[in-house]
């Protein structure tokens, strides 16, 4: 696969969609230990609304149609979480405005944005155990895969989960400083954050869709 | 609880059915959902302004869309923030042309949803600017962090009548900057009110207390203790207020003495008596006094006080004619 363009954006984020699904309960006990424990839950909903919402948009620009879907998004997952990574796909979606496709410079540049946006509209910062731990480190692996000779969407989205599964290991000896978790600060000793593993997960599922065309 | 409802889950849709049922004439809804609540009476080429924030605080917030005050009120579930789409989709119908001041209380939930709709706006060119209402002295020592009440009134009308005069964007922020700069407030309340989705009180007050510094939302406040009299707390508040904000003699203020909900308007003017003859004492001048109901929590019991610090062009902005469903200026 050479590009995503913009029919084709229903279809990667059912991928996304899915393997919330598949890890839904999985999120949700690990969300228990810290907090509420309905960020499985929260993650298969939001996500899960995504693919038919960029359907029914009759935006036509790529980048709007993220934007505006990730807007939409806010509304059907309220919770902090639903919030941040709402941000995150609306920035994403900013900084492609005018883009008629996703290739691996452009997938590069929304993974470098959706950090940008989490890390505005949450006030956190890379080490604070947040999702951004997981988006941050994969956009700077996207970055630097994108800039290689030959660099394909494939090879820019394989780098991209490495980071973020780097960067999720990486949470382990990190201390919570929001919500609920901070609270709970000295559970979270050994423990991956799960709010990073929701980053790892949206990634892995673009490696799926990307890698199955 | 006792309250006259059709179903917990319906109090806000339902409130604004009625709402729109009443004031035909002055606001209508958008986009289908009765929570985008705009004005009727659109004016081209002017500043919209538009705010937001949760049900449970009639006349806040959307009882100031109507003419020379607000243009969009984006509503929320009790005490909940409106969502970025709804706040986006008011932004859509109200914005006339000359850009967008969203003008809203200090609050996370809000914040974070006006943010993600001002970057809305920014893709499809619709400048925004933002400014939060923060005059809730007892709420926190640094002004950053005060939750917005009652003196949020004091900045609607008179970016609200800045607007109304055609004034350009970054003008009318800067009224309602200098407004905010000048606004402060204090609290306290009797009784706590009930959620109707949770169906008990918020908090407990014995029979014989009160809370110093409360929200409106129920935070808690600097002391809860036994009830004083009206001149004790009239003391106790200017006190705190002319602390925080000094004010010279012979200047001149607009005092707002504000009911929470379920304190009778006798117990408000014997409040308003009180403060009036302390100003007087210190030659502060009233200019004008409100007195009523303009933020409240439902029915809790209670009152606040603002003082707004008045100069030639405040007074100006404050006397230009309004008219909304809450609140009419001939």
């Amino acid at each position: 696969m050479q590009e995503i363009t913009i029919d084709m954006l229903p279809q990667l984020f059912e991928s996304v969609a899915a393997v919330m699904e598949e890890h839904s309960e999985r999120l949700c006990e690990m969300d228990a230990q810290m907090g509420d424990g309905d960020l499985g839950l929260t993650m298969k909903k939001g996500f899960g609304a995504l693919p038919d919402l960029l359907r029914e948009s009759d935006e036509p620009d790529l980048g709007k149609r993220i934007a505006k879907a990730g807007l939409k998004m806010s509304s059907v997952v309220p919770s902090t979480m639903g919030t941040l990574m709402a941000s995150g796909l609306m920035a994403a979606g900013k900084s492609l405005t005018g883009k008629t496709a996703i290739g691996p410079e452009e997938l590069a540049q929304f993974l470098a944005a959706f950090a940008e946006g989490i890390q505005k509209r949450g006030k956190c910062q890379p080490g604070d155990r947040t999702v951004l731990d997981a988006i941050a480190p994969a956009a700077q692996a996207a970055d630097s895969a994108a800039k290689q000779p030959g660099a394909s969407l494939s090879s820019v989205a394989q780098a991209a989960l490495q980071g973020a599964a780097q960067g999720v290991e990486a949470t382990r000896n990190m201390t919570p400083k929001f919500g609920k978790a901070a609270v709970f600060a000295s559970r979270a000793q050994e423990m991956v954050d799960q709010g990073a593993v929701v980053g790892q997960l949206m990634i892995l599922g673009f490696v799926n869709y990307i890698s199955n065309q | 609880m006792k309250k006259i409802i059709n179903a917990p889950e319906q109090y806000t849709d339902d409130m604004l059915r009625g709402i729109y049922a009443a004031h035909p004439d002055c606001v209508k809804y958008t986009a289908g959902d009765l929570r985008c609540y705009c004005t009727a009476n659109k004016k081209p080429g002017k500043v919209a302004i538009i705010t937001g924030g949760g049900t449970g605080h009639l006349p806040l917030f959307l009882g100031y869309v109507g003419e020379g005050m607000l243009d969009g009120c984006a509503v929320g579930g009790v005490f909940q923030s409106p969502s970025a789409e709804q706040i986006f989709n008011v932004t859509k119908e109200v914005e006339a042309g000359a850009g967008v001041l969203y003008l809203y209380g200090n609050y996370t939930g809000d914040i974070m949803n006006f943010d993600m709709a001002a970057e809305m706006c920014e893709l499809e060119d619709i400048p925004t600017r933002s400014i939060v209402g923060a005059d809730d002295v007892l709420s926190s020592p640094s002004v950053e962090t005060r939750r917005g009440v009652a003196g949020i009134f004091f900045l609607y009308k008179c970016a609200g009548a800045a607007a109304d005069q055609m004034k350009s964007l970054d003008e009318v922020l800067a009224v309602a900057q200098k407004a905010k700069d000048r606004t402060r407030t204090v609290g306290f309340a009797l009784s706590p009110c009930i959620i109707p989705e949770v169906g008990k009180p918020n908090f407990q007050l014995e029979s014989n207390e009160m809370a110093m510094g409360m929200g409106i939302h129920g935070e808690p406040g600097v002391w809860n203790g036994p009830l004083k009299t009206a001149n004790e707390l009239a003391k106790e508040s200017l006190d705190i207020l002319l602390k925080d904000m000094p004010i010279p003699q012979g200047d001149e203020v607009a005092l707002l003495i504000n009911g929470l909900g379920a304190t009778s308007l006798e117990e408000l003017y014997i409040l308003s008596g009180a403060v009036s003859s302390l100003l007087q004492e210190k030659g502060i001048r009233i200019y004008r006094t409100f007195v009523g109901e303009f933020a409240t929590s439902m029915e809790m019991a209670g009152a606040s006080i603002s003082l707004f610090h008045l100069d030639e062009e405040l007074k100006a902005l404050l006397d230009a004619p309004a008219h909304t469903p809450f609140y009419t200026q001939r």
